[in-house]
């Protein structure tokens, strides 16, 4: 804790995952933080210079190396994008100077989504909705709290809500493997539903819930393990509820085609609200993937899409959160701008450790629900260069 | 450094110049008097045969925030068509193909092409104010501001369920604003977007929201009222319940009498101006419309036109929009409810002539236009991008300037509206100045922009010089030179300089005791803490690229 600012701070909001808590205290310890929050704020203040292939630099050598190596390639690529809003205009601005495409290190499961948004749209609300309003919640492939650890005690099991009755809420867990399904239960007691099935078994679960919503008639019993008489209540249980939210995150859906999944659940969603309240709620989300997504999109007019990475003869590598992500693997040389922490087995082409934003810098963030943008606050001191200043050198020296 | 734009053939409404033959002088950005003859000029141009007016202003314009980027990002497909290296795609036909979603980059370079020095965003959401102002703080060239959306909140509605006295709603409503830097107030389907959280479909006047028992009047009274009491200029932007529903009119009939008489701006009134008369059950109701709008001095309106072609309509309107997203097209949609704050919808929509309805839409939207008498209480939209993108103003500029070419498009629309539109009957061609009124002059006395909207002394130099042609969408729609506070900008139509606007802002005095019953509702009821809510001035301006501009007197 001793690398904490010795200020007492409030209304400090958590990068660590994309609910953005920003109900942390910090007054040389750390109040309401979940085990992701106590590591993000915790990791150590560590001043390290600069490198180039390993041997340490002056920041001036390393930025002259990075763009020499951006000024010689033909394909550059921007990746890892795992930063904030401030830190992502400096690198859009680059890129677009470069014509390199960006895709984030969560590309993959934010795409999910988006080819769902692309191809029919969605119907989705938000946090302070499911809190005041919910009175089913139906979780999807996930126990939402390995993803968003505070989901159930802050959204699900408050004391105060404005049109439900809190501890009276319906929980229940559609799929997915390895759940805790223990925060699911009421603090009244009040156990949840578990409809079990493999995660790669949704596809069908949900066309199965799907069709049922509409009132059609399966011609079978039992859809991958999960008996069509449950399947049924569920259904009915859905079309009763005043306001059900159907949730997903969409990095626990890891198979092939998982947007069809989020399609089912979509349009089971669209199928209720005919009648009654339903909404769907995407959660998940890390490392600043939200405001990318966002970002990308007003700045470009296009949501950033998937690249294949082994297509460039140069990669950036931004990862400014967590240093527990890893590089990927790559030919092409490697300039990696991120966590002072960060470890590599082989030492990048270059490396330039810089500032943290929640913990080293300000910042700002989108939270994982879209709408809800939250100032990120200088939680310590720290020497080290921030994203932005990096970059605005680095793109003076692109030719 | 002077600069003196000499021989300008001057439209200025606020003054009542029309057409008059003038000098400008530039100083530091502003209009200046004509400076003594020991003093320096140091740039002269010639405007012989220009038409000079002042920097247009678009006050409803959906630029900033949530519902424009879902917009973008459902919709790649808009961006493949996008060429705007080629000159003619400035100039926008009946069936404009511009993209409706442009990049916040684009809008602001599409708007000063046009002459047009500042937008406003007429639909923010408190909880995502932060997010409008990123995106606005992102478009250069022109200036920005906005209107917070009230009326839906579950705050609000709290407050006016428990009959809290006018005051406090008063300082909710000035607070609201500090916190969110806007300059006005929006209330969009007065309760509806609330109602539909709790499964009602559709909120009349004075139905009651189920859950609160409070009417859409009692909304609107409680709303102008706040907005008159608190002092800043621009009355309650109100866009009506039964957007888009035939037979809709007496809706809007109705709430021009919900405020007592306290001024109050009707937004998008076209696709408020619906009869349900005729074999198709959807008639124009633009004659009673704009003969109300005559007789209720206290009342403004913009048009929200349409035009044919693909666009997306995005809205706060959920309640509406979900109704709506069966006619979408492409077919998908977005349909959010969002933190007891508000909602939005966003649908494409692929406005054709041949359609009877949207042939009706098109023809409604000008007979209003060429109905209500007064230019200063009728302004020129298109809703951005709901009814077409703004880059189609031009066009709609000449069909309002020009009676052969306005026939000429009637005689192309679908025939069962043409019978059912007085359009052609209509003789009247707006005139410069009255196209200045309503797009400059009138807009920013709307607004409250004291030192904008047009020429005189003082004025900020946002300064638009036209070649005048007799084909007014050619003239409108490539400017000979475009001022930005002084610098000159666009030059034929080019853009020479990039620069970055300022945002607009109304900050009236509240009681700041009205924090505590919100900081008791945001601990126990909302996600985030009500310190995060507020947005200083320092988000807006950190990046030296944009200034906060208070205009509470």
């Amino acid at each position: 804790m001793q690398t904490l600012t010795d200020h007492h701070l409030t209304a400090v909001t958590c990068p660590a995952c994309g609910l953005l808590c920003d109900d942390i205290l910090i007054n040389n310890q750390l109040q309401n933080a979940c085990a992701k929050s106590v590591t993000f704020f915790t990791q150590p203040s560590n001043i390290v210079l600069p490198s180039v292939t390993g041997k340490p630099v002056d920041l001036a050598v390393a930025i002259k190396k990075a763009a020499a190596i951006l000024n010689t390639a033909s394909n550059p690529i921007f990746t890892g994008l795992s930063t904030d809003l401030t830190g992502f205009r400096a690198v859009f601005h680059t890129a677009q100077k470069l014509k390199a495409p960006m895709m984030h290190m969560n590309a993959q499961s934010t795409w999910r989504n988006t080819k769902v948004l692309q191809s029919k749209g969605w119907q989705t609300t938000t946090l302070t909705e499911v809190k005041n309003r919910a009175d089913v919640i139906v979780c999807i492939g996930s126990d939402m709290i390995s993803h968003n650890p505070r989901f159930f005690e802050r959204y699900v099991w408050n004391k105060h809500a404005l049109f439900t009755d809190p501890q009276a809420r319906d929980v229940i867990y559609l799929g997915g493997e390895h759940l805790n399904t223990h925060p699911g239960i009421s603090p009244t007691g009040k156990q949840p539903t578990i409809l079990p099935c493999a995660t790669k078994s949704l596809p069908e679960v949900t066309a199965a819930l799907h069709a049922l919503i509409q009132h059609k008639t399966l011609n079978t019993t039992v859809v991958a393990g999960i008996a069509v008489a449950e399947l049924q209540a569920l259904a009915e249980r859905l079309r009763q509820a005043k306001y059900a939210v159907l949730i997903w995150v969409a990095k626990a859906l890891d198979y092939p085609h998982a947007e069809l999944t989020i399609q089912n659940i979509i349009e089971s969603v669209a199928a209720l609200n005919e009648h009654s309240r339903a909404m769907g709620l995407a959660l998940g989300g890390s490392d600043g993937d939200t405001t990318v997504n966002y970002a990308h999109t007003w700045l470009s007019a296009l949501a950033p899409a998937e690249h294949d990475l082994t297509q460039h003869d140069a990669m950036v590598w931004i990862n400014s959160f967590s240093h527990e992500k890893s590089l990927p693997s790559t030919t092409a040389p490697a300039i990696v701008i991120g966590n002072s922490n960060l470890h590599f087995a082989t030492p990048p082409a270059v490396f330039i450790p810089v500032a943290t934003p929640g913990l080293d810098c300000s910042g700002t963030l989108f939270r994982v629900d879209s709408s809800v943008v939250l100032p990120l606050k200088k939680t310590r001191e720290s020497a080290l260069p921030t994203l932005a200043d990096v970059m605005t050198k680095l793109d003076a020296l692109i030719t | 450094m002077i600069t003196l734009l000499k021989n300008a053939k001057v439209y200025d409404p606020a003054h009542q110049k029309n057409g008059v033959k003038e000098d400008i002088y530039i100083r530091n950005g502003y209009i200046v008097a004509k400076p003594s003859d020991t003093e320096k000029i140091n740039e002269t141009i010639d405007l012989k045969g220009k038409v000079v007016m002042a920097g247009a202003i678009d006050m409803h314009s959906h630029i900033g925030g949530g519902k424009v980027n879902i917009a973008r990002m459902m919709l790649p497909e808009y961006q493949e068509t996008l060429k705007y290296s080629e000159p003619e795609a400035h100039i926008c036909g009946p069936h404009c193909t511009h993209h409706a979603t442009p990049s916040t980059t684009n809008t602001g370079m599409r708007y000063i092409e046009m002459g047009y020095t500042a937008a406003f965003e007429p639909a923010i959401l408190a909880i995502n104010a932060r997010q409008a102002h990123l995106e606005m703080g992102d478009t250069p060239m022109i200036d920005k501001g906005g209107y917070v959306m009230l009326g839906n909140d579950d705050y609000f509605l709290r407050l006016l369920s428990q009959k809290a006295d006018q005051k406090t709603i008063n300082d909710y409503v000035a607070w609201t604003m500090h916190a969110t830097q806007t300059i006005g107030i929006k209330v969009v389907n007065p309760g509806g977007i609330s109602a539909f959280k709790f499964n009602q479909r559709r909120l009349n006047l004075d139905e009651n929201n189920a859950h609160y028992q409070v009417s859409p009047r009692q909304i609107l009274q409680s709303l102008s009222r706040a907005v008159h009491d608190i002092g800043i200029a621009k009355p309650l932007h109100v866009h009506c319940n039964n957007l888009g529903a035939a037979g809709n009119f007496q809706t809007t009939l109705d709430t021009m009498g919900a405020s007592d008489g306290i001024p109050m701006h009707l937004t998008h009134i076209q696709f408020h101006s619906y009869g349900a008369e005729g074999d198709k059950q959807f008639s124009s109701a633009a004659a009673q419309i704009a003969e109300a709008i005559n007789n209720n001095p206290h009342i403004t309106a913009d048009v929200g036109q349409i035009l044919f072609g693909q666009t997306v309509t995005a809205s706060g309107d959920n309640m509406m929009q979900h109704l709506n997203s069966k006619l979408a097209n492409p077919k998908k949609s977005v349909i959010m409810d969002i933190e007891c704050d508000a909602g939005c919808g966003v649908v494409p929509f692929k406005y054709r002539d041949e359609n009877y309805v949207n042939a009706l839409q098109w023809a409604i939207g000008l007979e209003i236009f060429l109905s209500v008498e007064d230019p200063w209480r009728v302004f020129l939209t298109t809703d951005h991008p709901n009814g077409a993108p703004f880059t189609c103003y031009p066009h709609l500029i000449r069909l309002l300037m020009d009676k052969p070419f306005r026939d000429e498009a009637f005689a192309k629309l679908n025939l069962d509206a043409q019978a059912m539109s007085n359009l052609t009957s209509i003789e009247r061609e707006y005139t410069l100045y009255e196209i200045a009124t309503m797009t400059r002059a009138g807009a920013a006395k709307l607004i409250g922009l004291g030192d904008r909207g047009h020429l005189g002394i003082g004025a900020a130099a946002d300064i638009t010089v036209y070649t005048e042609q007799d084909d007014k969408e050619a003239m409108f729609s490539k400017p000979s030179y475009v001022f930005k506070d002084g610098e000159l900008v666009v030059k034929d139509g080019e853009i020479i300089k990039v620069v970055w606007g300022k945002t607009h802002t109304a900050k009236p005095t509240y009681d700041k005791g009205v924090e505590k019953g919100l900081k008791e509702y945001f601990d126990q009821y909302h996600t985030i803490q009500l310190d995060n809510f507020k947005i200083d001035n320092d988000e807006i301006a950190e990046d030296g690229r944009n200034q906060v501009i208070n205009h509470t007197k």
